[in-house]
């Protein structure tokens, strides 16, 4: 027996069980190290901002696929479904919108939850994490609920809770937003690290446009004054820096992206949609609009290939978002030019039309850099909402404002409908996601109308 | 930990069965050879029956034992017949000792052991090297195909070198692996792809790394019986491989060469200019527009006409070499050989080259010691092409592209971006794609190990091995400015684009095993065999991607004006094991074998890190009893099996088990995002098995079948569940239903003619019936592509199979208005993803194989057909190719001349109308009969005769014509119903979509040997 005892040592294996058994994990952090200790605090906020870098582009898509400033020339059906106005539950661009919302709900409530139990953290720290993590929740609720109307409201990282969640209605997601925003405005910096980061004035932004969405004008008025006049941010003389730079003077946030990880021929990697495959072009409206004497500048928005026109191309790209290298693949979230139009937008609806304080005066900021033709005698505050629709789109085609600005003021149908036979008031709110309908029992008929 | 201790006191009860007791009495000593050229045997097992006393032919042949004079000796040796004779009063006993020839007296390798075919009580399939010799097959996965039963080997598609979907009794997993545990001489080998960028679709393929000219036999384990001895991995059943060995001997040297041609077996059939024309002016009209203004005027965009596919496509041509040479002395043997094999794909620039050499060596040091090596070395280079689903792909481009470009201008010079005429996004210049870039892979495969076996008794023996499966891939790729990549999209390339990656995949296994045999008394029979096995594995990835170039005369990223992206990776994991395996049998009549094994695997959680697989069977030979033997004059051999066990499935990937973080960049700081939601109960799959066999054999095996009945049912299904994305994740990987497959296989081998004219049949056939049972959720699963209007191509969900196809029924097509008319399920009026349905599966009712051999005098001639009934194929090109004008950036296929045009057109296929996605969505008007019967190779072989040769001093010259996919019976309307787009797909199987079809191979070939 001896001898087989000797022989079962030969048979233990050459290498420590536990050694290939428990392999360290490669450059991954498990959950429960992942904010632990002051020092992963700034991690898991840059982490939030990965995430809700995410939902700009998608952002872009629904506001200008949806309307009527591009046409669809490529192959993604999901991109013909929202410039044909065929747009159904089982589309991607719906879902990937709507998952990337909740990619920043779950990033924010992951730190809002665990950040109160970190000992160490710098208070201001601790404050302003905290700030932004609602400040990010919050616009991605307001994306969300202009896109899809009422969704869910995910507040906490309860992932079991969250796969049976039920949708609230649009009023309860906006008061919710509203409330992260004021919290937020609390405690964020008068002046954040960079544009790339949020600090007060980004939230004063995102007020401004949320009371014009509200109707609530002085509000509006108000906060988009408070950026204005904060003295932070100034409009580039010549527009085409606009188009063409990452974060130019006027840039109030905007989302970073690096050659590193510049999106390249990612499905929502815009400079593949407009400027490599050319997924969508211009459509002839957009065109016609940013070649007209009030565009002025602004047609640099868009530029002309001979070369490229041909059948049923008409030769123009969107310049907007450029590759990694050419340091233009920047995302927009709230620009200075937008606060001027909240303003006159409020201010028309106040009836302060012309003169001092006014929307025309709002305006002619915009049309005097853009080296177009002033504004004047405007007579009706009818003429000029008219007018800022137009404004609107010169100044901010293509960062994803068209389709919600028509919708909230009650345009969609008109515009949309001379635009495409296929238009319907359906298309005023997105399909909540095919998939989310069939995984979540609570979202099972609560399928918007018409879908 | 507990389980493994507990297994390791099962492997010491095994162990105990050594206690021996010798007795003397006289010595006898004698000689052993072998009757075929009298050379010495050594390692021959003697033993005194019925008692423990054995001893071992040393080198020489030579033995000595202690023995009774009533006492019987019994000489055994695999592979040879065992030779008994009794003592009497002789001291002196020479033995000649005959190799085995019949097939149910061959050996058989059965996991960690090895045994008599005939003993066998499991369901396995055993394809001599022989049966694929002449047929040109790259790997030893292709060599498997239509040759055994319940074994379905199809090619993903024509790209030589290319993926190959291999499943034994069907699929028991909806996302982990559903491939087949290769064993290679022990060493479990790599398989899936090796690249690690993806090319729509066409995968490359590990097991093409290996030649199987240096193969001599494959073991397919199917049953619980067979394979519960690999436990985890078992579930897809295994597959044994054992590569050519010496005999001590004559040095014999064969060389091999095969040249012969490639092309495409079916081209297809696509609209020229003005057709197309004439089709995209309707579409336009009928969408209210004016064509000209859409700019498709006649005479003038038609003015062009290429039929691109044939731009693409060439004749290829296919050359290997090999030599090999085999031999060695009593002590020592060896088989040594090199190969080379050149094959061109059928689309341009499209090559696959392997070299590879083997050095097998096998030594007994002593009587007691033996010990060797196998040692595999491969080079590959794999010239890619891009293809399916990828616009800027070779084949798939061609099809699609509009023959209103040409390739080349009239200087002869390629069309590129910036000349006029280039058809752009998203066209591009399929022989500009096809030629321009370069993607090129370099693969190198180490596969071998070191053995040591001693004798501690003639009973016991002890074995040790190392080995390895180390893979060293390099994948260079450039893409010019000329090409879509390079210089079209400047979101990627701008001015050409490169990419240089590496990786390591290699694991490294050592296996210990103690193998104990004993005969008691003259019936009873035992072996039995105790092991551990730990096999640690690594993966190291790197890759650099870089843009800008000077020009593309620099194409190397030194040269890059940009390098934007890098990374580099290691992911760890591992597998440590403990086995037994005990094999009873008593008057060669009962046969009993149960198997166990407890795995611990790296890819589970601390508390569900251990699995244990045992395995139960019993075989009866119902021949041997006494009763039967009125029967013998025609009855050789009649045995019932019967198995029951439990195996493994832990193919997916690392970490699953726990909720990670990531590293997350933004705006050029970096931190950690949310990356996975963790599982701690993760755990292994598991497949209960239970297998009834009947094995007959008639008239000295002119006829003889194996029929097997089969029940297994999958539980803890891996699979990453669809989440609410509310949760912020997409899925959760869990362990969440349960599948069942049931089977009937059955393969018939006879002998038809017996004289001068040989001719042999082998016939197998086998159904599957595979059945999802249950899922965690009622809720469908959806897989495959993204479908216009109904989500998905596919579905799993509860009491269909996997494979199965979901979208709209399609009707026909509306007489009035020339609308698809889709059944309204849910009867709303309005056709919308609520009338989504299962329309169909990929699952074949039967799948098979036949072969016929004719011999007559030197010449051979044998057919081998393979067919599948019964499954069903989305034809999803026909989406792009029948697209009822849903965009007019695609060429359609001849079918669209069929389209409806004018009220009361009776047809099938919708009217054309630009921009309209509604008669374009995923519906079974896709589907088609994917049946088919295909001559998959025919062989005419010449031996020259005997007495011609040994003027020359050569020993046999073999020349052989051979023919792979010569034919094919099929209502299929693609060029190909055997191909599938998502490699390796079991959810979405059965899918064309643009995918390369088969090619057919014509080849002449010489053997000499010396």
């Amino acid at each position: 027996m001896k001898k087989i005892l000797w022989i079962l040592i030969f048979l233990l294996p050459a290498v420590s069980c536990r050694e290939v058994l428990e392999p360290k994990p490669v450059d991954l952090e498990i959950d429960e190290v992942a904010l632990n200790a002051p020092a992963d605090v700034a991690n898991v906020q840059i982490g939030l901002y990965n995430a809700f870098r995410g939902m700009a582009a998608p952002v872009v898509v629904a506001g200008d696929f949806t309307a009527d400033l591009v046409l669809h020339r490529g192959t993604f059906t999901l991109f013909r479904e929202l410039v044909t106005k065929q747009i159904r539950p089982s589309n991607g661009a719906v879902s990937a919108l709507w998952g990337s919302i909740y990619n920043v709900a779950y990033s924010a409530n992951f730190i809002l939850d665990r950040l109160p139990g970190i000992a160490g953290v710098p208070a201001q720290q601790r404050r302003e994490v905290t700030a932004t993590a609602r400040f990010l929740r919050g616009y991605a609720y307001f994306i969300g609920a202009h896109t899809y109307g009422g969704i869910p409201l995910v507040t906490t990282p309860n992932v079991a809770a969250n796969r049976t969640i039920g949708r609230s209605t649009k009023e309860q997601v906006l008061a919710f937003v509203l409330e992260d925003y004021l919290a937020a405005l609390a405690d964020l910096p008068e002046r954040p690290a960079g544009p790339g980061f949020a600090g007060k004035n980004a939230v004063r932004a995102a007020l401004a446009r949320y009371f014009l969405y509200q109707r609530e004008w002085a509000s509006a008025e108000q906060y988009a004054s408070q950026v204005i006049g904060s003295g932070q941010y100034r409009l580039d003389p010549a527009f085409e820096d606009v188009v063409l730079r990452d974060f130019p003077a006027e840039s109030i946030f905007e989302m970073g992206y690096t050659l590193a990880d510049d999106p390249g021929t990612a499905t929502f990697g815009l400079n593949n949609l407009f400027v490599g495959r050319r997924e969508v072009i211009p459509s002839n409206q957009a065109i016609l609009a940013l070649l007209s004497a009030q565009s002025g500048e602004r047609i640099r928005t868009i530029g002309f290939n001979p070369g490229q026109q041909g059948g049923t191309d008409n030769g123009w790209s969107v310049r907007k978002y450029g590759t990694g290298d050419e340091d233009n693949n920047n995302i927009y979230i709230f620009r200075l030019a937008e606060m001027y139009l909240i303003r006159a937008e409020a201010r028309a609806n106040l009836g302060r039309v012309a003169g001092a304080n006014s929307a025309t005066e709002d305006i002619n900021v915009l049309r005097a850099r853009a080296k177009a033709g002033l504004v004047s005698g405007v007579g009706t505050p009818a003429a000029m909402l008219t007018l800022i629709e137009q404004e609107r789109l010169y100044e901010l085609a293509y960062e994803g404002h068209r389709w919600y600005d028509l919708v909230r003021t009650g345009r969609a149908q008109p515009v949309l409908s001379a635009f495409s036979p296929n238009w319907s008031s359906t298309y005023e709110v997105w399909p909540i996601p095919l998939s989310e309908t069939q995984r979540n029992p609570s979202l099972r008929n609560a399928q918007n109308p018409g879908y | 930990m507990h389980k493994l201790l507990s297994l390791v006191v099962t492997l010491i009860v095994l162990a105990g069965f050594t206690g021996s007791a010798y007795s003397q009495s006289r010595t006898v000593t004698g000689k052993v050879t072998q009757s075929e050229d009298n050379s010495p045997l050594p390692g021959v097992n003697v033993l005194v029956r019925g008692s423990a006393t054995g001893a071992l032919a040393d080198v020489e042949g030579n033995y000595t034992i202690s023995a009774e004079p009533d006492a019987v000796l019994v000489f055994s040796f695999i592979g040879f017949a065992p030779y008994e004779v009794r003592v009497g009063n002789q001291t002196t006993i020479n033995v000649q000792l005959t190799a085995l020839v019949t097939e149910l007296n061959q050996v058989v390798v059965t996991g960690y052991n090895t045994q008599q075919a005939r003993d066998v009580i499991g369901s396995i399939t055993t394809v001599s090297a022989d049966r694929v010799k002449d047929i040109p097959v790259v790997g030893i996965d292709q060599a498997l195909q239509g040759q055994a039963a319940g074994v379905q080997v199809t090619q993903s598609s024509g790209t030589p070198g290319g993926g190959i979907s291999v499943r034994v009794r069907g699929s028991t997993s909806i996302s982990a692996s559903n491939r087949p545990l290769f064993v290679v001489d022990g060493v479990p080998v790599e398989d899936g792809q090796l690249a690690l960028r993806e090319f729509g679709g066409q995968n490359d393929n590990a097991l093409a790394m290996l030649n199987p000219k240096d193969i001599e036999s494959y073991v397919i384990l199917k049953d619980a019986n067979a394979k519960a001895i690999y436990g985890s991995r078992g579930a897809n059943g295994v597959v044994l491989v054992t590569t050519k060995r010496g005999k001590s001997g004559r040095t014999s040297i064969s060389a091999n060469v095969e040249r012969g041609l490639t092309e495409i077996i079916r081209k297809p059939d696509l609209l020229n200019s003005r057709e197309l024309l004439e089709l995209q002016r309707e579409a336009v009209i009928n969408a209210g527009d004016d064509p000209i203004r859409q700019g498709l005027i006649p005479g003038v965009t038609d003015a062009v006409d290429t039929d691109w596919v044939d731009a693409i496509l060439r004749r290829g041509v296919y050359q290997q070499y090999q030599v090999s040479a085999s031999g060695g002395t009593d002590r020592t043997r060896f088989y040594l050989s090199g190969n080379f094999r050149d094959e061109e794909g059928v689309q341009l620039n499209n090559r696959f080259l392997r070299f590879s050499g083997t050095l097998n060596l096998d030594h007994n040091a002593t009587p007691r010691l033996a010990f060797g090596t196998n040692i595999t070395i491969s080079r590959l280079r794999n010239d890619r092409v891009k293809g399916d689903n990828f616009l800027d792909g070779v084949y798939s481009g061609a099809i699609k592209s509009l023959p209103y470009y040409a390739p080349y201008d009239e200087q002869g010079k390629l069309i590129g971006p910036d000349a006029p005429g280039y058809a752009g996004f998203p066209n591009f210049n399929p022989v500009a794609q096809a030629l321009l870039p370069r993607f090129q892979t370099f693969a190198t495969k180490i596969l071998g190990n070191l053995y040591a076996s001693y004798n501690i008794t003639p009973s016991l023996k002890f074995r040790a091995q190392l080995g390895t499966d180390f893979n060293d891939v390099i994948e260079d790729q450039f893409e010019s400015s000329a090409t879509a990549i390079g210089g079209y999209l400047p979101s990627v390339g701008g001015r050409g684009y490169g990419i240089y990656s590496t990786g390591v995949y290699a694991i490294f296994i050592n296996t210990n095993t103690l193998t104990f045999s004993r005969t008691i008394g003259d019936k009873h029979n035992l072996i039995g065999v105790a092991g551990t096995e730990i096999i640690p594995r690594i993966d190291r990835t790197s890759s650099v991607q870089g843009r800008l170039f000077p020009s593309d005369d620099f194409t190397y990223i030194t040269s890059a004006g940009i390098v934007d992206a890098g990374s580099s990776f290691l992911l760890r994991s591992g597998l440590a094991s403990v086995f037994g395996d005990f094999n009873y049998s008593y008057s060669d009549r009962y046969l009993v074998r149960l198997t166990a094994r407890t795995d611990g695997s790296s890819r589970f959680g601390e508390n569900r890190r251990f699995g244990f697989f045992p395995s139960a069977s019993a075989g009866w030979r119902i021949s041997s009893e006494p009763f039967m033997e009125r029967f013998s004059g025609f009855l050789d051999d009649l045995k019932l099996r019967v198995s029951y066990g439990f195996s493994g499935n832990q193919g997916i990937p690392e970490f699953q088990f726990l909720g990670t973080f990531s590293a997350a960049t933004y705006n050029g700081s970096s931190g950690t995002g949310p990356s996975r939601l963790g599982n701690a109960l993760l755990q292994w799959e598991s497949t209960r098995e239970a297998n009834i066999g009947l094995d007959a054999s008639f008239w000295n095996g002119r006829l003889s079948f194996t029929a097997d009945v089969y029940d297994n049912y999958t539980s803890k299904l891996l699979f990453a569940e669809p989440i609410p994305l509310t949760t912020g994740f997409g899925s959760v990987q869990g362990n969440i239903g349960n599948i069942a497959n049931q089977g009937v296989e059955l393969s018939v081998k006879t002998v038809n003619l017996d004289r001068t004219v040989k001719w042999t049949t082998d016939f197998n056939i086998s159904r599957n019936v595979n059945t999802v049972v249950v899922l965690a959720t009622d809720d469908p699963l959806f897989r495959g592509y993204d479908a216009t209007g109904v989500g998905s191509t596919n579905v799993v969900v509860p009491s269909q199979p996997l494979g199965t196809f979901w979208g709209l029924r399609f009707l026909g097509v509306d007489a009035a208005t020339g609308d698809a008319i889709y059944q309204d399920l849910n009867g709303d009026g309005v056709i919308g993803p609520d009338d989504a349905q299962v329309i169909g599966n990929a699952q074949p009712d039967f799948i098979g194989g036949i072969t016929n051999k004719v011999s007559w005098r030197g010449f051979e001639l044998s057919g081998f057909f393979q067919f599948s009934y019964g499954n069903e194929m989305l034809n999803l090109s026909k989406t792009g190719l029948l697209n009822a004008g849903e965009d007019l950036n695609t060429n359609q296929m001849r079918e669209a001349l069929q389209r409806w045009r004018r009220p009361g057109d009776i047809t099938h296929v919708p009217r054309y109308v630009s921009g309209d996605t509604y008669n374009n969505q995923q519906s079974s008007r896709f589907l088609e009969d994917g049946s088919y019967l295909r001559l998959k190779n025919l062989t005419l072989g010449y031996n020259l005769p005997a007495d011609l040769l040994t003027r020359y001093k050569v020993s046999s010259i073999r020349v052989y014509a051979s023919g792979t996919n010569l034919w094919t019976l099929t209502r299929y309307s693609g060029p190909d119903p055997e191909v599938s787009t998502l490699d390796g797909s079991t959810t979405a199987q059965g899918i064309d979509f643009f995918t390369l079809p088969q090619v057919r191979t014509v080849i002449l070939g010489l053997t000499v040997g010396f």
